[in-house]
């Protein structure tokens, strides 16, 4: 009922839109909306995918995140602005509720202005550290761009990225997408790196090079004493995921999503000075299709358990098991690209497991693809096992959190009883009970046999014996 | 009239008519008026006179007018209308008073709201929970008086049962007044309405007040109604002791619930629609009157005069120590325990002494009824033993002892066996080991018997020496292998308590925790069995005095009865019956002496008279031992009687005094006195549970202390962690650990447990002692039995090993999930600084505590159920903690620097 509830809302979300799965409402936070002149390529991206873009500046006194406790957007974009706070309307325990009520965020950040303190301490409270002093500029010597910042070594230019560690759909690689040669870069002017902490949430999608650093351009111009990160700690672009699946991605620089940057022609300083195109605009459409709920997003079409056993009444979805049962769990899952829900499958290397748990799990199964109830836009996983032999009430579980794709935490509770008085195998079937049941019968027919004799032979001296009874 | 006349007398006016007095009048008036003219010029001399005129003038006038209107009166006489000032004239206030009709009309708004909004009558507490078909107030009177009644039949009657010969004689009023029971049959019938009687009054002083208490047996009847037998025997269920579930066919004794289901089908069979509750409700009484009757059958089988037997039957009614597990609405096993417990004594005794199978057959029936309902059965598995045993050391083995014992033994085992619950035990268990053993015994006697009768003396002498030594050794030694080699469970650890009540403590702190297990208070006695328990041991004395079969029973059952009894509260209950026969057999003597003594005066008489010899005869032998020395004056005698009747009387009072004042209130709804003596009622138990029926998911979990396991799963019909039916000691453990362990601790295995709301129980406002700080000491031994490295009891104490509550309590008191479960918020209610605890008299400290992982829900009224809600994980992947402090404001402090290098993240 409720996958079906779900499907329906589903559905319905998709004619309103048709484009991402949680509406499309999108709220862009400039601090002079004539700014967004610098974006209009970017923003004219997002408007084309279906979003209603509004424009507020922190100040804006009728700007409010939420109307009688219901969200007003749906996601945020925020740029960087001058305000040193963001004002009593973006206030980060808004911000924190926003996500709580599955609003998504989209953060970008600029090394030439610092960072809003109410930003700062949402990120502190998601794991991710900015520089000291809001303010912090990421240079490379060997990966900059010898065209447009050869002095400076601040407009890195990088491959695109590449999943961090196996067993990671590729979302925002040229791996993902369509086939854009090998040639094309990353270029990441001005950013601000940020450290990300070790929480499980987080994910860095595109880290800075081995070589890059971080430094306090205002206060640190003659010398580095006090470096804040260094190398791959430093992420450029990093995503955060909510236990509810709301989104939040923290664009180290903004400067890469204005249309400048979005056709630029750069120059690999480490590749020999050699000439290249960069992939900007299409990360940038990945990286906001991600946040804003257009990729990535895994959807539980419907779950279905029963009795895999012969004979047995074949009941969907039943409440009460008994131990021993063979069972049979199906899931079905769908995952939406851009603009459809598609069949979902599992990344090489990773796993779809079914815990069968009961404080703690007694099985951990893979759940393997099962094309005959797949269709073309849902894929179904199936496992059937025994259920152990221990009564009480068990969950049907299937936790499967893997970055960039949206949290799957299903839970099936089922009571497990125990044997009913009447289902052990009867006594003749049992071998072991044999003798005993032999020793029933030899019983029964000694103490007739025996009666028979006492009652058929009669008493040698009859009086005395009953005077004696008497 | 001359002008002199002076004073008019009324009394002659009324003769004359109308003209003759206008005339006086106008005569008086020109007097008055030439006396006033005199007084002017002060002339006159009889200026008092005026005065008397003036009254005269009056007179006249009155009668003038009450002729006047007695006139009109009868002018008006059968007119339609009177007129106003002659109509009856009541007083304002009721002139002006509304009809009694129009003072009754009520609006309608009024009236709905009285329909709806009725005023609670909390005299009848549970009109809730159920019904009783009497009234309360009958109940009341009722219950004092058929016991007075009965016992004044009794006494009444107790002349007939030992008629000498010449009581017949004296024309004593009391016998007089008895003597229409003088044939046998009318004996019989009056003794047929007087048990009837006590059983009434069983029944009537049961029904106080009414709260159906354990609700698991309850909840378990309507199971067994709804679904059947088969599905109830099959039962596994899945809304307690989450998660692992109750497979509760094969946990309980389903006895009771048997009982009232078959009623119940019975009942409908008969077409009387009842509901399933209201048998439930009243099976406990039912049953008692039934207990009483058993008491009068035992209790015949020990001594001839049936008065003692009713006597019996009617202590056995109404002693407090039974009512206390018996009133309406106790809807435990030992609601039909007792009953059974005395009925397969009566059983036992009546195969003992006809040695008869059919008997004995109907005694195991009835035992394996008992194993069906109760877990003390085991006191009657060794019991009976031991009585065997007894006997036989006494030299006392007959064939009528080994047919009944053997009878009950084979066929009383194997119906126990039937049982689930019961399975194998009687085979396995060492407490079951006796009942065995004495079978043995007993079959080896009964060899011995045939091989003495075979052969010579003199080799049987050899021959039982050897015999007796080698089953001996082989009985040992057998005993010890099965011991060793597990078939035979060691005693368990409850058996082990009943002999060292300091065992349980120790080791099994979940049964020392239960206050029924506690070992009983002297007064306890006194207040359960009143008079009777110093009637008790006349009783026992006087089963000694004549020490058949039966009275070495009674002799056991009340050595044994009374060590239990003494042992733990509880088993007292056992101890009731035994108590009010031997009282019973004490009382009905003394009465006998007393009563039927009253003739030996004449025959003292009669005596010197004639016959004599035939006395001297009939007493020869005690006659030289004691010479006729005693009470035979009627004065003394009545006094005797007299002071007997007034402890009986007191005892009535007694035992409905305790049972309206200590039995009878239901746990669940407290009732306090106001200052003005008004009272007042705490139902605070089930708003709670209320609350929690309402807004709550069906499967939300809730952890509570086990004592309210029962009343969640029944009220609030929410599955819970643990309940009254302790047979998972660990998983209590694991609810203590978690209310004892810091919220760091106690989260992990709340999230393991799924539990979705936390309930404390916290009496510190109200000064109740039964909460769970109280509790909290027991939570943690209990937790420490499985967990002694993290639970640790001593750190709960303060340095000085005091229990505190307040600003000095040690850390780990004030860390624990209870303490701070208990007095979130608390301080809110009090000025600063002021906030105390009424219950345990301690001052608070001035900041409160602060719970992070969880969130208050529901406070009741008077805080004594507060309501948790265990808080998910949060949403950002923040430990609560921080999570909670950025909720209130706080910044998250910078802590990179402080902490050192940070720690480098591994992707």
């Amino acid at each position: 009922m409720r996958s079906l509830f779900s499907i329906f809302v589903f559905v319905f979300a998709a004619v309103v839109s048709a484009i991402s799965t949680s509406g499309n409402r999108l709220l862009a936070i400039l601090d002079d909306v004539a700014d967004k002149e610098n974006y209009s390529k970017f923003l004219g991206d997002l408007e084309s995918r279906g979003f209603q873009i509004s424009f507020e500046t922190p100040k804006s006194e009728s700007l409010a995140l939420f109307h009688l406790g219901e969200r007003n957007y749906d996601h945020i974009l925020l740029f960087p602005t001058r305000t040193k706070g963001l004002g009593p309307n973006l206030t980060p325990n808004i911000l924190v509720d926003f996500m709580n009520a599955n609003g998504n965020i989209l953060v970008a950040l600029s090394s030439e202005v610092a960072a809003p303190s109410s930003l700062v301490s949402l990120l502190s409270e998601l794991d991710i550290q900015l520089p000291a002093d809001r303010t912090g500029l990421v240079v490379d010597h060997f990966h900059y761009d010898a065209s447009n910042a050869a002095d400076k070594h601040d407009v890195l230019v990088l491959p695109p990225p590449k999943p961090v560690r196996p067993g990671i759909k590729d979302f925002f690689g040229t791996g993902a997408g369509k086939e854009e040669g090998d040639d094309v870069v990353l270029a990441i002017p001005r950013a601000v790196g940020a450290a990300l902490g070790a929480s499980e949430l987080l994910t860095p999608i595109v880290r800075a090079p081995r070589t890059a650093y971080s430094y306090n351009p205002k206060e640190q111009t003659e010398v580095v004493d006090d470096l804040f990160a260094a190398g791959e700690q430093l992420a450029l672009v990093s995503a955060f995921q909510a236990r509810n699946s709301a989104r939040l991605v923290l664009v180290g620089s903004a400067e890469m999503l204005q249309d400048k940057w979005f056709d630029a022609k750069v120059t690999k300083a480490a590749d020999g000075n050699k000439a290249a195109k960069t992939f900007n605009r299409e990360f940038a459409k990945r990286v906001s299709g991600w946040a804003f709920n257009e990729i990535g997003v895994l959807r539980v079409n419907w779950i279905e358990h029963h009795l895999d056993e012969a004979g047995a009444a074949n009941e969907s979805n039943p409440k009460i098991y008994r131990i021993k049962n063979n069972v049979k769990y199906t899931i079905s899952l769908s995952e939406y690209a851009w603009t459809t829900w598609t069949p979902f499958f599992l990344p090489s290397e990773d796993a779809l497991q079914l815990e069968f748990s009961m404080l703690s799990p007694f099985y951990r199964l893979p759940l393997t693809l099962d094309e005959a109830q797949s269709s073309d836009s849902a894929s179904a996983y199936s496992t059937s096992f025994k259920l152990p032999d221990q009564h009480g009430i068990f969950n049907f579980k299937v936790n499967y959190k893997r970055p960039f794709l949206s949290n799957v935490e299903e839970k099936n509770t089922v009571s497990v009883r125990h044997m009913a008085h009447n289902e052990w195998p009867r006594s003749y079937v049992i071998s072991g009970a044999w003798p005993w049941i032999a020793g029933v019968g030899v019983t029964v027919t000694g103490w007739l046999a025996f009666c028979a004799l006492w009652m058929y032979s009669a008493p040698v001296n009859g009086n005395r014996e009953t005077k004696k009874t008497q | 009239m001359s002008k002199s006349s002076g004073k008019v007398k009324a009394g002659q006016l009324w003769s004359k008519n109308k003209d003759e007095l206008t005339k006086q009048l106008a005569e008086l008036k020109t007097e008055l008026s030439q006396l006033r003219i005199q007084k002017i010029v002060s002339s006159g001399t009889k200026l008092t006179k005026i005065h008397d005129i003036r009254k005269s003038i009056a007179r006249v006038l009155t009668v003038i007018n009450a002729k006047q209107r007695a006139q009109l009166r009868l002018f008006y006489k059968n007119k339609k209308y009177l007129p106003l000032d002659l109509r009856a004239k009541q007083t304002r206030a009721i002139r002006r008073r509304l009809s009694p009709e129009d003072a009754s009309r009520v609006l309608e708004k009024t009236k709905k709201r009285q329909t709806h909004f009725p005023q609670r009558k909390f005299a009848v507490k549970p009109v809730i929970f159920c019904c009783c078909f009497l009234p309360l107030q009958l109940q009341q009177s009722f219950g004092l008086l058929p016991g007075v009644s009965a016992f004044r039949l009794q006494t009444g009657e107790r002349q007939h049962h030992h008629p000498s010969p010449q009581a017949t004689m004296s024309a004593d009023p009391l016998q007089t007044l008895a003597s229409v029971g003088k044939g046998k049959s009318t004996r019989g019938v009056l003794r047929v309405i007087i048990l009837a009687l006590i059983a009434g009054a069983a029944i009537a002083s049961r029904l106080f007040s009414v709260i159906l208490d354990p609700w698991f047996n309850f909840r378990a009847t309507k199971y067994l109604v709804a679904n059947g037998f088969y599905n109830f025997w099959d039962w596994f269920d899945d809304r307690t002791w989450h998660p692992l579930g109750r497979v509760t066919g094969g946990t309980l004794y389903p006895g009771l619930m048997v009982t009232s289901g078959v009623i119940y089908h019975a009942l409908r069979a008969l077409r009387i629609p009842v509901d399933i509750r209201n048998i439930c409700v009243l099976l406990a009484p039912a049953f008692s009157g039934l207990t009483a009757i058993a008491a009068y059958l035992l209790t015949n089988e020990m001594t001839p005069s049936s008065s003692a037997g009713l006597l019996a039957a009617l202590f056995m009614g109404i002693a407090p120590g039974y009512i206390s597990r018996s009133v309406a609405g106790s809807y435990d096993n030992e609601a039909i325990a007792i009953f059974l417990l005395v009925f397969t004594f009566y059983l036992w005794i009546k195969a003992l002494k006809q040695g008869s199978m059919l008997w004995g057959a109907l005694c195991a029936l009835s035992y394996g009824y008992m194993v069906a309902s109760w877990g003390g059965y085991a006191f009657i598995t060794c019991l009976l033993p031991l009585h065997a045993f007894v006997l036989i050391c006494m030299g006392r083995y007959s064939t009528r002892l080994y047919v009944a014992y053997t009878t009950w033994y084979a066929l009383g085992t194997l119906a126990s066996m039937q049982i689930p619950f019961v399975g194998f035990l009687p085979v396995k268990t060492s407490e079951h080991m006796p009942a065995l053993g004495i079978f043995g015994f007993l079959q080896l006697l009964a060899f011995l018997d045939y091989v003495r009768s075979a052969i010579p003396s003199r080799q049987f002498q050899t021959f039982l020496w050897v015999f007796a030594g080698a089953t001996f050794g082989i009985g040992l030694l057998g005993l010890v292998i099965a011991t060793s080699a597990g078939f035979i469970a060691p005693w368990s650890g409850r058996f082990y308590s009943l002999w060292d009540t300091g065992y349980a403590k120790i080791h099994i702190p979940i049964i020392a925790s239960v206050s029924e297990h506690q070992p009983t208070a002297w007064p306890a006695f006194f207040f359960d069995l009143n008079m009777l328990i110093w009637l008790f041991p006349v009783g026992v004395y006087l089963c000694f005095q004549e020490l058949a079969d039966e009275h070495v029973f009674i002799v056991v059952y009340a050595l044994f009865g009374s060590y239990f009894a003494g042992v733990m509260v509880r088993l007292m209950l056992t101890l009731t019956p035994v108590v009010c026969i031997a009282a019973a057999i004490a009382v009905s003597t003394l009465l006998d002496t007393y009563l039927s003594t009253k003739s030996p005066k004449p025959e003292e008489t009669l005596a010197t008279e004639g016959s004599e010899g035939k006395k001297a005869a009939k007493s020869s032998l005690k006659s030289t031992s004691k010479p006729v020395v005693g009470v035979y004056g009627l004065w003394e005698k009545s006094m005797m009687v007299g002071a007997l009747g007034v402890y009986l009387l007191l005892f009535v009072l007694h035992c409905t005094w305790v049972t309206s004042n200590a039995y009878s209130s239901p746990s669940v709804v407290l009732a306090s006195r106001l200052p003005d003596g008004s009272q007042h009622i705490i139902d605070d138990y089930r708003e709670a549970y209320q609350w929690l029926r309402q807004n709550t998911r069906e499967d939300a979990k809730i952890m509570s202390w086990w004592d309210y396991g029962y009343q969640i799963g029944g009220m609030a019909d929410r599955p819970t962690l643990v309940d009254n039916n302790t047979w998972n000691n660990t998983h209590i453990a694991t609810v203590g650990k978690a209310m004892s362990s810091s919220e760091e601790v106690s989260y992990p295995i709340m999230r393991q447990h799924e539990v979705d709301y936390v309930l404390v129980v916290f009496g510190g406002l109200l000064g109740y002692s039964g909460d769970d700080i109280n509790k909290f000491l027991w939570m943690v031994r209990i937790a420490e039995g499985i967990w002694p490295d993290e639970v640790n009891e001593r750190s709960f104490f303060t340095s000085r090993g005091e229990y505190r509550v307040d600003g000095e309590a040690s850390e780990t008191m004030k860390n624990s999930l209870m303490y701070k479960m208990s007095y979130y918020n608390y301080n809110n209610l009090f000025p600063p600084g002021q906030a105390v605890d009424r219950m345990r008299q301690a001052r608070l400290p001035e900041v409160g505590p602060s719970l992070s992982t969880l969130e208050e829900a529901f406070t009741s009224e008077n805080w004594i159920i507060r309501i948790y809600k265990v808080k998910d994980l949060d949403n950002l992947g923040r430990d609560h903690m921080s999570a909670a402090a950025f909720d209130r404001g706080h910044k998250k402090k910078k802590a990179t620097k402080k902490k050192g290098p940070r720690a480098l993240r591994v992707e």
